[in-house]
């Protein structure tokens, strides 16, 4: 292995200053689960470690003046979950908390790290393609909006630079009628992270009619990154999904995603599941006595 | 490089010099031979490497050492008191959950955590925090029960 050097940065400046230097060489590490799995595997042999983990002002929640909120990297998923500022301005993310992994995963796996390594069947940017979060990267140049539907690029491979990292996540105010659900497919109950595909649904309904005013999905495990099938979503807004609609955003999702196939599901089949958990979500998403998922 | 690091690990202050992608459980039992952590999946899924950090149940072998640096680690070794075992290791015995034992470890660990932090956990809520501690010899029933029972005695 190569000989690594390790900092452990005190201060939001102090990475940045670590990032410059390191130019492209470096790799930050925050919950160190995602970056963990690849070191015992030898995936991953690191020249430079940039430890933020203890950088308290990156492990925080709070309102944004405009009545969402704003979650810092560090947040772990298990304070996330915990959080009643999340559960009464973004409740689908705790719902989506629930399906992540085990308490020993999210006591450590941090929102922020979770977003950078962009696994292709993660929860959390499911949850966030669904709510249409921006991520705020930080860097020599100062802070960076970018929209969480351009964030990932490809296997993960997201749209940091190389001297920039991830900041915080800001997520708009809860809108008026709204509802959400989060569903996952796989096939263990808990610990599957072979084949799983998830689907986020937030929706705001019209108060007289109940039709879909406004609608946020986000899908995993059904491409090389996670997917934010936007036609779909044209498609929906302004209906009272039904099983005609319900069809018409099967043929969209059919033709446009691109799962990978592999030893447990096929192509077509992962297609077939995102379609069925997406409409199962919308139905929830839409039903008045979904929960608010308030923390336990 | 090398980092002086001082990991608390059962009460017991180590300093010691590792590797930053030095792991803990490696640190655990190859340097300070705590052997009651266990080495399985390296991916966090198994839950046989859990430890404490902070009272939490954490992947020790997710875990780099340089990260625990400063905090308090508890490891099943914490559990005997003058010889006499824990309530949820005394349950484990008395419910045969114990068969290679691999496992066990890990789910003590963590059955631990449950009940000094829920008061009468049911069935459910008992499988819900372990699930992600994986037995391939037992098919779980047993160790669901002794953690039950360990929760009841402890009402």
């Amino acid at each position: 292995m190569t000989e690594c050097r390790y900092t452990r940065a005190e201060s939001v400046e102090q990475v940045i200053e670590s990032l410059v230097d390191a130019d492209g060489k470096a790799h930050i590490i925050a919950g160190g689960v995602a970056l963990g799995v690849l070191l015992n595997e030898r995936l991953f042999d690191p020249a430079w470690l940039i430890d933020i983990s203890r950088i308290a002002a990156l492990r925080s929640v709070e309102r944004t003046a405009e009545g969402g909120i704003r979650i810092g990297a560090l947040m772990t998923h298990s304070q996330l979950q915990r959080s009643k500022v999340v559960a009464e301005a973004a409740p689908l993310i705790i719902e989506m908390c629930r399906e992540i992994a085990c308490d020993r995963i999210k006591n450590r796996g941090t929102i922020g790290g979770n977003l950078c390594i962009a696994d292709p069947n993660g929860d959390p940017p499911v949850a966030l393609l669904a709510l249409n979060a921006t991520v705020t990267a930080a860097g020599p140049d100062g802070k960076r909006d970018i929209p969480i539907r351009e964030f990932f690029i490809d296997l993960y491979e997201t749209a940091l630079a190389k001297d920039e990292f991830l900041r915080d996540i800001s997520i708009a105010p809860l809108p008026a009628s709204a509802g959400f659900a989060y569903e996952k497919f796989a096939a263990r109950k808990a610990m599957d992270y072979s084949s799983t595909i998830s689907a986020a649904v937030q929706v705001s309904l019209e108060p007289g009619t109940g039709a879909i005013a406004d609608i946020g999905i986000g899908l995993s495990g059904v491409g090389v990154k996670p997917v934010w099938p936007a036609a779909a979503e044209n498609l929906l807004r302004g209906t009272k999904p039904d099983k005609r609609v319900f069809s018409r955003m099967r043929d969209i999702l059919f033709e446009s995603l691109e799962p990978i196939g592999d030893n447990l599901n096929s192509e077509d089949y992962k297609r077939h599941v995102a379609c069925v958990i997406v409409e199962r979500a919308i139905i929830r998403a839409c039903c008045p006595s979904q929960t608010t998922g308030a923390p336990s | 490089m090398t980092v002086e690091i001082t990991l608390i690990v059962n009460g017991e202050m180590h300093h010691l010099a590792v590797s930053p992608t030095e792991t803990l459980v490696q640190v655990l039992r190859d340097r300070l031979d705590l052997t009651g952590t266990h080495r399985d999946c390296a991916m966090g899924i198994c839950g046989a490497c859990t430890v404490q950090l902070n009272g939490e149940p954490v992947s020790s072998c997710l875990l780099l050492a340089v990260q625990a640096d400063g905090e308090q680690i508890t490891t099943i070794e914490n559990l005997e008191k003058g010889g006499s075992l824990s309530s949820v290791q005394e349950a484990f015995l008395e419910h045969g959950a114990v068969q290679c034992g691999y496992c066990t470890p890990g789910f003590v660990m963590t059955a631990e955590a449950l009940l000094r932090d829920k008061t009468s956990p049911g069935r459910d809520e008992i499988v819900e925090a372990l699930k992600g501690n994986l037995c391939r010899c037992s098919g779980y029933v047993k160790i669901l029960d002794a953690v039950e029972s360990a929760a009841a005695k402890r009402d």
